[in-house]
């Protein structure tokens, strides 16, 4: 008995196999139950047998072999050693200091990562190192981009909620004052399964509440030289959210196509710049702005993350999209 | 079921998400790795079935078993069960990482026999539920963290940074339903918090046309002061369809009316039940007692909890955040149970962990 391949397939070969013998192949962790056999097809060549399975062993797991119903042979499927290999890119935000209520944490790995590891390598915790339990949304869907490359952390909307029984009786995740750091252990696991290369952190301190619209009337814009290639640079009233950064702002030429480049989104999130990849036409251009831009705190363009309706205000913005003019100066 | 737009093909599952039964045996599956939802003929082999209990132990070790791995190495992301056969679907993922992959189960509900259901060459149709992209986004770039060896490098100012152009917004479908022609799907960003429910025409529309416009934003007010948006985690439609029953990621439930909402219009749902502090509901079903519809939920901190439908229609919406908070519930001393769905006419099946060990079990309606 001995693992083997048939064709392009991995198998387990058997030898000495009576013509109609029975073979069966379990997890050693099923055996001795009434667990149903595992999916595959017995191929056969004289006395010889090749288990062909319908889907691939699983490294590191022991399987049980069975012959009319006795136990034959119990073989570990070896596991193909993995270097640690991938390292944590980023961890956003990046500025140094976060509201109280923030909403969402971004994660970038070097490479793609498996799923199931957040809930166990992934946590805050305060100065002393003591890990704050409940701070995080803990959810069964991780939050992944479709590359698993980046994973979306979400703070406890029910703490930071204002109203919602978990808020009163529990309170805010974070506390003004009181710095945290967002730890990602070096346990969590790449698409192969090894570890990481090293852990990482990062440490915030913690202001007071963001509550506001994000408004694009209060940023400022600095218009590059005509006919140049220097980048635009938009500068806003707050850090925003990273990723909605990515998407949510593009710029339109005078005749009101898309500006092609390349966007950089600066330190502490506070500032966006689009290298433009023709220079700089002269006339009247527009940046465009998607009003689900969030910042950190989850308040968007068009709505604050949780609207006192008893507190008259402006809490509620525009859903259409927001366009604010600039024009390239004469060089 | 090419009066469904069902035609041969394939569907391939790049993740177990969540299921749903629709119209003639019809399955829905959610893949939320491709961001998109597969309706599938699974040419359940019935027969159909009285209205008798099923309970399976240990179904992890046993599906485990058959796809080949420990208990461990699988997790059931749903379950569903046949209309007629009343046959168990589970959507499983198998392994993680490179290694993992997506599989459906059928376990017979005669005997328990439990086999994987093929998804090649069988009447299937497929929806994306990504939103469109901006029809300009490949004409920007943007600066990520990327490895050494992919993209291209570009010199701003002191620091050089490598490009690739990679959209990385995903929305993952928490649940879906299908009611009277639509297929309803609750999803969560991996961006902007929103709470969009999206409705889906079904047979699907060819190409996708139609989605967008679907999209409906039901925000929900906590005790009279505060309105928020927030994603929908679980739901449940009854009285036919007419009503939903959602839970939300920060936890409220909320009743809106599904034959009201326009696309493109914001509704605000009324706030009818908090389930405790610290605590998620996790899934729900709607089910008869005695003539009268109601509702169990299953949550991350309390046992199963039972709500007449009759209730939810007459509880104003809360203001006052004190505890316990909201339409009328009987809490059953049932702890563990993740998901839920309509047997038979006698009973709810849940799916149950207690004490590491995950069995599936049958709740007698008229004794919940």
């Amino acid at each position: 008995m001995s693992w083997s391949r048939h064709g392009d397939q991995d198998c387990l070969r058997l030898h000495g196999l009576a013509s109609a013998s029975r073979v069966e192949v379990r997890p050693a962790s099923a055996a001795t139950g009434t667990a149903p056999a595992m999916a595959g097809r017995l191929v056969r060549d004289g006395e010889r047998g090749y288990f062909v399975p319908r889907f691939p062993f699983m490294a590191g797991t022991r399987y049980t072999v069975t012959v009319d119903g006795a136990t034959v042979a119990d073989l570990l499927r070896p596991v193909a050693p993995h270097p640690p290999a991938v390292e944590v890119a980023a961890i956003y935000p990046s500025a140094p200091v976060v509201p109280r209520n923030l909403l969402r944490c971004y994660v970038w790995f070097t490479a793609p990562m498996s799923e199931g590891c957040a809930a166990s390598q992934l946590r805050l915790v305060d100065e002393s190192g003591g890990a704050m339990a409940g701070a995080l949304l803990s959810t069964e869907d991780e939050l992944w981009d479709a590359e698993r490359r980046r994973l979306t952390v979400l703070l406890d909307p029910a703490r930071i909620k204002r109203g919602l029984l978990t808020h009163r009786q529990v309170g805010y995740p974070l506390r003004t004052g009181e710095p945290f750091r967002l730890v990602v252990e070096a346990g969590f696991r790449d698409s192969r399964g090894a570890p990481l290369r090293r852990g990482a952190q990062r440490r915030y301190e913690v202001g007071g509440d963001e509550r506001r619209l994000v408004d694009p009337a209060g940023w400022s814009i600095a218009a590059p030289r005509g006919g140049t290639r220097e980048p635009l640079r938009v500068a806003f009233d707050r850090p925003l959210d990273h990723g909605l950064l990515l998407r949510c702002l593009r710029v339109l030429d005078p005749a009101g196509r898309p500006v092609g480049g390349t966007v950089r989104v600066g330190a502490g999130e506070r500032d966006w710049w689009l290298a433009p990849r023709r220079p700089w036409a002269a006339g009247p251009h527009r940046l465009g702005v998607d009003p689900v831009l969030e910042d950190v705190a989850g308040n968007s363009v068009t709505r604050v993350f949780d609207r006192d309706l008893t507190r008259p205000g402006l809490q509620t913005g525009t859903a259409a999209p927001i366009e604010l003019p600039f024009q390239p100066a004469a060089s | 079921m090419a009066d469904y737009g069902l035609r041969p093909g394939r569907v391939r599952l790049a993740s177990a998400g969540p299921i749903a039964f629709g119209p003639a045996g019809i399955l829905f599956l959610a893949d939320n790795v491709a961001a998109k939802v597969y309706a599938a003929d699974v040419a359940d082999p019935g027969p159909h079935s009285p209205s008798t209990p099923f309970d399976l132990e240990d179904v992890d070790v046993r599906v485990g078993s058959l796809l080949g791995c420990d208990a461990g190495d699988i997790a059931i992301r749903d379950i569903a069960v046949h209309p007629d056969s009343h046959n168990v679907y589970l959507s499983v993922q198998r392994g993680r990482g490179d290694d993992g992959r997506a599989v459906l189960v059928r376990i017979d509900h005669a005997d328990a026999t439990i086999t994987d259901v093929p998804l090649d060459g069988v009447p299937v149709a497929e929806v994306a539920i990504a939103d469109a992209p901006a029809e300009d986004d490949e004409r920007l770039d943007t600066t990520l963290p990327l490895r050494e060896d992919e993209g291209e490098v570009y010199t701003f100012g002191e620091r050089s940074i490598r490009l690739l152009r990679r959209p990385i917004r995903t929305s993952t479908i928490t649940d879906l339903a299908y009611v009277d022609g639509a297929l309803l799907v609750a999803g969560l960003s991996n961006e902007e918090f929103s709470s969009k429910l999206r409705r889906i025409p079904f047979p699907f529309p060819a190409g996708g046309a139609g989605i967008v416009a679907n999209n409906l934003e039901i925000f929900h007010v906590s005790h009279g002061k505060w309105e928020t948006a927030a994603p929908i985690r679980t739901f449940v439609p009854y009285q036919g369809g007419r009503s939903v029953l959602a839970s939300y990621t920060c936890t409220p439930v909320v009743h809106f009316p599904l034959t009201d909402l326009q696309p493109g219009t914001k509704t605000v749902g009324r706030t009818v039940a908090e389930l405790g502090a610290v605590n998620q509901p996790l899934d729900m079903v709607a089910f008869e007692q005695d003539g009268q519809e109601h509702l169990l939920v299953a949550n991350t901190a309390h046992g199963l909890v039972k709500i007449a439908c009759r209730d939810i229609d007459a509880q104003a919406p809360l203001t006052e955040p004190t505890e316990p908070v909201g339409v009328p519930r009987k809490t059953e001393d049932l702890q563990g149970v993740t998901r839920l769905a309509n047997l038979n006419s006698g009973y709810v099946l849940a799916l149950q962990t207690e004490a590491g060990r995950t069995h599936l079990r049958s709740l007698k309606t008229a004794a919940l």
